[in-house]
This record gives C-alpha cells, structure tokens and sequence, in this order.
C-alpha cells in the first residue's frame, strides 16, 4: 500500500506527538518533532529564558541574502522612482504594449482594490491547474518564463505550466545536460539561444531549471530557483528530502508535493509582481506608531515558552513582527509564509496547526505554525510560529489573549480602520507628474509603495513595471559596478533610481 | 482560565480531496463553498457546541490534510482522539481503500477511539446511480467488522451531516458517563498537574 512505502521510506516523524493532554503519554513526549535532530538543536531552541522581544527596527530581517549580495551593496536607502510623461502619449504608448507583450495565460482584471485582487488570485492559482496545456503547443512554449523542477533521476517534479508526465523527456534531456557538464568536473549555469535563456541551480537532491524569454539576467533568474527551492525545502525539509533520495533514487516526489503545486505556483507569481521579493523586504501597513506600539506590546504579552515568532499580517503587508530574543527571521522565510497564508483559503476555516521549515532558519527541522484570522472576515492574520508540535492549545491561548488586550486598549479599532485603507495613492507625496515609486528602507528592512496608477492597473502591464524597476534594480547593483543612482528616458515613462546613504528621498519629474 | 473547553476530540481522517474539510465546513458554518479545490494545509482546528440531551457538549474538530505529506504528521491529530470520522468518496474507490488504511492505524495505535465510516458525496450517486464505485453493502460489511457507524452523508444538500456530527456527540455522551465514576477522586500520590509542569524538553 502506498502509505506503507511511505511510512518505511520517511522515518521522520516522531511516534509520538498529541495535542492534547493526556497524562498518560507524559513519558513519551520527549521526543523531538524531527529525529535526526537531537532535542535543543532544532530551530529555536536553547532560548528556554530568552525574553520576548519585540523587532523594533525590524533591522535583522533585512539580512543578507547569501546568494544575492545586492542587498549588502545597497547603501542606507535605496529609492526607485519613475515618472511618466504627459498623458496625451498614452494612446500610442498602449500600442506599443499591446504589441509586445508576450501572451499571459493567466488574465486576470484590473484589480480595483486590494481585496478584488487578491480574491482573483485565488481564483486563478486554482483554476489554472485544472486546465491542462498541450506541451507542445505555440501557446506553452510562449510563456514568458517556465520553471521546471526534477530529481537528480531525471524524474519531473514540478512545471509551472501544463503537466510533469508530458514533460518527461523534456526534463530528462535537461538531467543530461547537467550530468554532461558535470561529469568534467563544471557547473553549467545558463544556456543562451534563440532570445532564450535557459539558466540551471543544482542544489542536490533537486534541479532547478529556468526558461526565460525577458530581459532579466541570469543572476535574477538563478536567484527566483532559489526561492523555488527554498518553498520546496520549506514544504519538507531538506533532512527529510536528502533522506527520500538516498533510500529511492527515483522516487516520485510528487506524491510527497501533491496540493502544495499552487504554492510553488503563486510564489512564482509573486516573483513577477511583488517588488518585496526583489529589494528582500516585506511592505509594512499604513499605521499610527502609537497604534502600531499597542499592537505590537499586545503580542508581545502574548508569550509562550516554545513561541519564536508572532506574526500580523494584513493581507500581503506586516503589521508587526515579535520574535524571540537572539532569533532572527530572515525575509525569505517571511516571504514564504506570506505565500503560505496568501495563497490559501484554507486557513479561513479554523485555526491552522501546520508544521513549516524556514529554510533560511534551519533546513533540517520543522517549526510549527499556528494560523488564524482574528476575524472569519477579516483580513487580520495572525501567525505563531512554536517548537513544539504539540504546543496548539497554547497557542491558541496566546491568540487568545492578545486579541482580548487589543481590545480592551482599544486599539483594535485603530487597526481595522488601517485595514481598510492599506494602500495610498501616489500623489499623497506631493510631487507632480509621479507616476509610481518603491521606497526601501535598508535599515528596517521594509518598504512601502503607492498602489498601483491606472497605466499599470493590467496584468501585463504591472508586471513591465516590475521588469523596469528590476532593471534599475540591477544598475543599482550590479556586481561589478554598482551604480548609485540611474536616470533613463524611456519610451513610456521615464526612470529614475537612487542609492543614497543619507535619509534623502528624490524623484524625478516629467522631462 | 482557558478558552477552549473541548469534552471531545474528533478527527477527520480520509484521502485528500474526499470533503473532509467541506463536511467540517457545512456541519460548523452551516454552507457548502462552491470553487476550486483547495487542500488544507497541515490541519485546522475547529470547536463546536452540541446540546445532547440537557447537556452541551463541545467537539473539537481536527480536520486533517489528505495530502501525504502530512501523514507522517497525522498521528499527532488522532492521537487521544475519542472518534475518528474516516472519510471516502462514494464516486472513487481509491479512497476507500485508503480509508481502510486509516481505519487500521486507528485500530493499531489508538484502540480507544470510536470509528465512523463516512461516504461522501451522496448527492452525486442521487444524481446518478452509475457514479456509485464503492458498493453499500461492502462498507456496511466492513463496518460491522470493524464495529464502526457508517452514514452516507452530502456536504453540499447537508445530507445526514447533522446526524453523523450528533451521533458522534451522543455516542461521547453516554461513553463520558460511563467512564465518571473511573476518574473521579484525587490521587494523592500524583503529582499535582506534572504535565503542565514538566520541562519535558530538557
């Protein structure tokens, strides 16, 4: 029986965990959540008499990315600007796009607000897997980016678009272009051909492959199989991963990622439309600092002893963010609960208890997750983050309590009315003739940025204006001579990007 | 003070895509959402009052991802547990093998808790006869066997789902009295509350 295979081949799971307090299995509970790890090596723990304390700055989340150095090179803030020209241009401007925009599968509206968008994304990560694409169709080799995931075997695990069995060979031929190269003692990175670039991260036991037709480097292509690689890590940890494939070579990981493709699915799409992902940083709510303070004291009151990380979410933005003292959350692993929760509808139902490894944390273990809305409406999301698989009830008590404090100090009022209103529109700065802005604060690892204007309401069109500040990004850091600040005239809009090492904000104006 | 007074824990068992959690969802919201599937992630709790008799008495629901990934994890949910509602899809034979498969852990590891077979899906075979793969009669059988309840129940017209919940409730109900004179009193000899206590971690 398929189970059976499963249960010999993964040996991970302790025998013993429950949720509930049953006196009986008092003795056995000492085990850890992970075997292989020997209890107090596991994320988090050792810090039995660490304060609570609350990420003021929110400074560590911003750490380095180890792959991607950008970030180190960036100086205190980095500002991204753009500008568009005087309107009567649109018209032709439209045409222009309209006629090189490659084809999208996923269309969805124009978003309005926040909550339309996010309830069509639901929508489309869902409804796209159902349909399944011909492979070898014009329309599949189209997409703008394909992302293909296969065992050192060869065998498919993941694709972004149409489905694995029909890409068997395909990402066989892939495997023996890795094994070819390497067997000579080299790595192969990218393959150029044909407007192509096809680029390849080896992180064994997986391989990573993408086909890109935009304009984006192969450092940024390699850096968005990382995060692939990561969301897969995160789903199973690698201790378990590397443990599947030493037993069986060829075994089907599918079976282990069956319902988390849509995760693999909408961080993809977060990789195209987000710019959190490209300048490692998470987009804060428009708050009061003194409603954000109560907030922030509530949850920290809200304290348990295998309690890492607390974590408010409105929608896809940070509220707040305590953490354990001495414990860091680096901005990848936030960036993957993020997808985690924005991507399904499942924590709606109840509370959530689902066990996660932060990659960036620990690859080895498993945190556990304890996910809920404050309200069944609301888009409030509060995440626990413990040690203990077997800690729900407690966590739920400290859902409890600090939902009980924000309302008696009233602030949970103050907080839903921010959460009605979390974007703002880019002329509350006050300069003319700016049509859109990323400002980054290096040193709190955030960022903020006005919703999007009427020009960049589309799809395709939202995800040009992140392929234009990947660009500036890219000057801004490029590894072998970084720019500290970029000025171009486009076509459509005209950009304008800076590093600054002071606390200075500039923009440019229409030319 | 805790907030959460669970008398007993349920858990919904059963491969993925069968309904549990839409059996959850129209026993505990009372609707049936119509869209994509979306599998659960990890498992979510839910608590739930029922008047039994004179008595209220409050489930603890734990509805359990299908996916294999999650299996290892399961035993965390059923552990304890004092009814396991077993899930299949009335319209794929899959998954009732995979309710056996569930339905013999249960009886290796946790020998305390009541079974209930559950086939979802009903209004599908209502509709159409011939959608049928797993025969009535075979589960009964089995059910018997095992000395488990069996309903055939619709997350989507609510089918027999209030009775199965209720049957769960009742059957806790007069278990929990039977059980009372057993654990009352005080052991002096107990520590007062180790469990709670206990750094077990260390």
């Amino acid at each position: 029986m398929a189970a059976d295979v499963h249960n010999k081949g993964v040996t991970w799971d302790a025998p013993n965990g429950s949720l509930v307090p049953v006196d009986r299995l008092r003795s056995e509970r000492s085990d850890s959540p992970t075997p292989g790890l020997v209890q107090g090596t596991e994320p988090g723990a050792g810090q039995e008499h660490a304060m609570f304390m609350h990420a003021q700055s929110f400074e560590d989340l911003a750490a380095e990315s180890e792959s991607n150095p950008d970030s180190d090179q960036a100086e205190d803030q980095s500002v991204l600007g753009e500008s568009q020209e005087a309107s009567e241009k649109e018209g032709e401007e439209e045409e222009q796009r309209g006629g090189a925009e490659p084809e999208e599968e996923q269309k969805d509206q124009p978003e309005e607000n926040q909550k339309q968008h996010q309830k069509q994304k639901q929508e489309v990560q869902t409804g796209v897997r159902g349909k399944e694409e011909d492979v070898t169709s014009e329309a599949w080799r189209r997409h703008r980016k394909h992302v293909f995931v296969l065992s050192e075997a060869g065998k498919p695990i993941y694709t972004r678009y149409g489905t694995e069995e029909a890409l068997s060979t395909t990402m066989g031929v892939m495997m023996a272009l890795v094994s070819f190269v390497e067997a000579e003692k080299n790595i192969i990175r990218a393959i150029h051909a044909d407007g192509c670039r096809v680029v390849f991260l080896h992180k064994s036991p997986l391989v990573l492959v993408g086909v890109s037709q935009s304009s984006q480097s192969d450092r940024e292509l390699s850096r968005e199989l990382q995060y692939v690689y990561y969301q897969i890590v995160s789903l199973l940890t690698l201790t378990q991963l590397n443990h599947i494939f030493q037993h069986k070579q060829n075994y089907d990981l599918r079976r282990l990622l069956a319902g988390s493709e849509h995760l693999t699915d909408s961080l993809l799409r977060l990789l195209d439309r987000d710019p959190g992902l490209l300048l490692n940083a998470v987009m804060s709510l428009p708050l009061s600092s003194s409603a954000r303070d109560v907030v922030s004291t509530s949850l920290q009151a809200a304290k348990a002893k295998s309690l890492v990380f607390s974590i408010l979410l409105a929608g896809n933005r940070l509220v707040t963010l305590v953490r354990k003292k001495d414990q860091y959350l680096h901005h990848m692993d936030l960036h993957l609960l993020f997808n985690l929760v924005g991507s399904s509808s499942s924590f709606r139902e109840g509370e959530g208890w689902t066990p996660i490894c932060l990659p960036k944390f620990n690859t080895a273990g498993f945190f556990h997750a304890h996910i809920s809305y404050l309200e069944p409406k609301s888009d409030l999301c509060l995440i626990l983050v413990s040690t203990d698989r077997e800690d729900f009830f407690n966590l739920s008590d400290c859902k409890r309590r600090f939902l009980e404090r924000l309302r008696k100090r009233s602030a949970y009022q103050a907080l839903q009315e921010a959460v009605q209103t979390p974007t703002y529109p880019v002329s509350q700065v006050g300069i003319p003739e700016l049509w859109h802005f990323v400002y980054k604060s290096k040193s709190s690892g955030l960022y903020t940025s006005p919703e999007l204007p009427v020009p960049y309401q589309k799809e395709e069109e939202h995800e040009r204006l992140i392929g234009l500040y990947r660009y500036l990004h890219s000057c801004l850091h490029h590894p072998t001579r970084p720019l500290r600040s970029v000025y171009r005239c486009g076509d459509t809009e005209n950009l304008f990007a800076w590093v600054s090492t002071i606390t200075t904000a500039a923009f440019n104006k229409q030319v | 003070m805790t907030a959460m007074r669970v008398d007993a824990k349920v858990v919904m068992l059963g491969k993925e895509s069968v309904g549990k959690t839409s059996l959850v969802e129209r026993y505990v919201h009372h609707r049936f959402l119509v869209g994509p599937y979306q599998n659960t992630i990890g498992a979510a709790f839910v608590a739930k009052p029922i008047n039994v008799g004179d008595k209220v008495i409050t489930l603890g629901i734990w509805d359990t991802a299908g996916s294999e990934r999650y299996e290892a994890m399961s035993r965390i949910y059923y552990r304890g547990a004092r009814a396991a509602i077993v899930c299949y899809d009335l319209t794929d034979s899959s998954s009732f093998l995979r309710a056996r498969f569930w339905v013999k852990e249960l009886q290796t590891f946790e020998e305390h808790c009541k079974i209930y077979l559950c086939g979802t899906k009903n209004d599908l075979i209502k509709a159409d006869r011939s959608a049928r793969q797993v025969d009535y009669h075979d589960v009964t059988d089995f059910a018997d066997e095992i000395g488990a309840q069996h309903f055939e129940t619709s997350s989507k017209t609510g089918n027999n789902v209030d009775e199965l919940f209720m049957k769960v409730a009742e059957d806790f109900s007069n278990s929990a009295f039977e059980l009372m004179p057993e654990e009352k009193g005080v052991d002096l000899g107990q520590k007062k509350d180790s469990y709670f206590y206990s750094c077990c971690h260390n």
